[in-house]
């Protein structure tokens, strides 16, 4: 009955994880009297438990990881994750080192890509909107976390890939 | 009758005013700004979403306080005991800072703080007001109050201690670090979400009517003036938000205290020996 409400106030929570800024300032430039985004209703909240749309920066550090799942789960359904930039979407120019996840999509079901390094903000606006026609479609039903790695072993779906790092000495101790 | 329809539409009416309030603020920035129905839209997809409860007590005291401030406006409407409707006020905010306590939020507990110490703020200006208002027609009742002539002039200084309250009770800049939206991410209400949540945000559009309802009591009984009062302050109130950055819980302490109720009380003792 409510459904159609979900479209006109979707309250964002912005997180970064590890973004070298670039997407923030994007993201606050759609904010800002140009682009004027809160013409939708959108509100920046900064709080998990009151917001519908997840919008995340950066490619995943070690650090940010826990941070990004827990606020993950702290969001009620029905919610969507935006991947703002190239780095969040596939890890871009950071892809493959030592300290960075290769894109949020290894831990959480991410529902929208907006690629660019930084995005554009028209292209931030196009992919809210679009995440808008995804939340209404979306149940209440509760998504979860996950991981593509086989050593899955905890149960919240937070594991550090530092204990399958490759080793001096053991050859294939990385698959 | 007619009470009885405005007390039922008061949290309607807050709710237009602050989607009005809202474009008001948006087109001061040279923005768009959402819809006027903004707040009900917000309302019905809070209805929506998924309601986490922290513990039962929580989600009671978010609804009570909800309550209670419905029936503080209800009693200002219907002309009931000034003294009263304040003291009413200060339990209905209370119970927000003891939902405040009651989790273990670190951020809950901060805003449960500067709640408190923005109550020590103001709520001696709201008594100062009432005792004013008793010195001047020898009764606390807002019946009273609103059959008399408007005693704007009279009570000059507290009108600007008024004036001094009002971003306090509203959640606005220079006085919002009780609430503190980025900062400690709304304060006492971080842990409410759903439909919970709502009865908060309905409670802040409660706020705005009884704000300005006793807003109006500075005109007596002239309609004329509630209005034009209504307007300047409306507008003052939000160019002062979009202007001013938010200062720190002492200092706020420190400037209501020390200007607000440095006016109180000249208005007092001017009031009873002049």
């Amino acid at each position: 009955m409510f459904k159609k409400f979900r479209k006109k106030s979707p309250w964002i929570l912005h997180y970064n994880a590890g973004s070298c800024n670039g997407c923030d300032i994007e993201i606050l430039a759609c904010l800002s009297p140009k682009y004027d985004l809160e013409r939708f209703g959108v509100i920046n909240t900064g709080n998990p438990k009151q917001s519908d749309i997840f919008l995340v920066t950066g490619p995943v550090t070690m650090r940010s990881r826990e941070r990004l799942v827990e606020l993950y789960t702290q969001m009620p359904e029905p919610k969507v994750v935006i991947a703002v930039g190239s780095c969040t979407c596939t890890g871009g120019v950071f892809r493959d080192m030592y300290n960075v996840e290769d894109g949020i999509d290894r831990y959480i079901p991410v529902d929208v890509y907006i690629p660019g390094c930084a995005a554009s903000p028209e292209l931030i606006i196009d992919g809210v909107v679009k995440a808008l026609d995804i939340l209404e479609k979306k149940t209440k039903e509760r998504e979860k976390p996950f991981r593509l790695f086989k050593d899955f072993t905890l149960k919240d779906g937070i594991v550090s890939r530092r204990e399958s790092a490759l080793r001096i000495g053991d050859d294939d101790a990385k698959d | 009758m007619i009470e009885i329809i405005l007390i039922l539409l008061a949290p309607f009416v807050g709710g237009l005013l602050y989607g009005f309030e809202r474009i008001v603020r948006a087109r001061m920035q040279n923005r768009q700004g959402p819809p006027l129905l903004q707040p009900f839209y917000d309302m019905f997809k809070l209805m929506d979403k998924q309601a986490l409860m922290i513990h039962p007590y929580h989600t009671l005291l978010g609804i009570l306080h909800f309550l209670t401030l419905w029936i503080v406006v209800a009693l200002v409407i219907c002309g009931a005991n000034l003294l009263y409707i304040v003291f009413l006020h200060l339990f209905s905010s209370l119970l927000l800072v003891v939902a405040g306590y009651s989790v273990r939020s670190i951020y809950s507990h901060l805003g449960a703080n500067r709640e408190l110490l923005s109550i020590v703020a103001y709520e001696p200006l709201l008594i100062a007001l009432s005792v004013a208002f008793f010195i001047l027609y020898g009764s606390f009742d807002i019946e009273v109050i609103r059959e008399n002539k408007s005693a704007l002039l009279e009570l000059f200084p507290l009108f600007l201690a008024f004036l001094l309250l009002l971003p306090i009770k509203l959640k606005k800049s220079p006085f919002d670090a009780a609430e503190a939206h980025q900062e400690i991410v709304g304060g006492v209400e971080i842990e409410y979400s759903g439909i919970f949540f709502e009865f908060l945000y309905m409670a802040k559009w409660l706020e705005y009517i009884f704000v300005y309802l006793l807003l109006f009591l500075f005109a007596g009984d002239s309609l004329l003036m509630a209005s034009i009062l209504g307007v300047i302050v409306f507008l003052g109130i939000n160019l002062v938000d979009n202007a001013t950055a938010r200062v720190r819980i002492d200092h706020l302490l420190a400037i209501v205290m020390g200007i607000g109720l440095t006016l109180a009380v000249l208005n007092l003792i001017g009031l009873s020996y002049v």
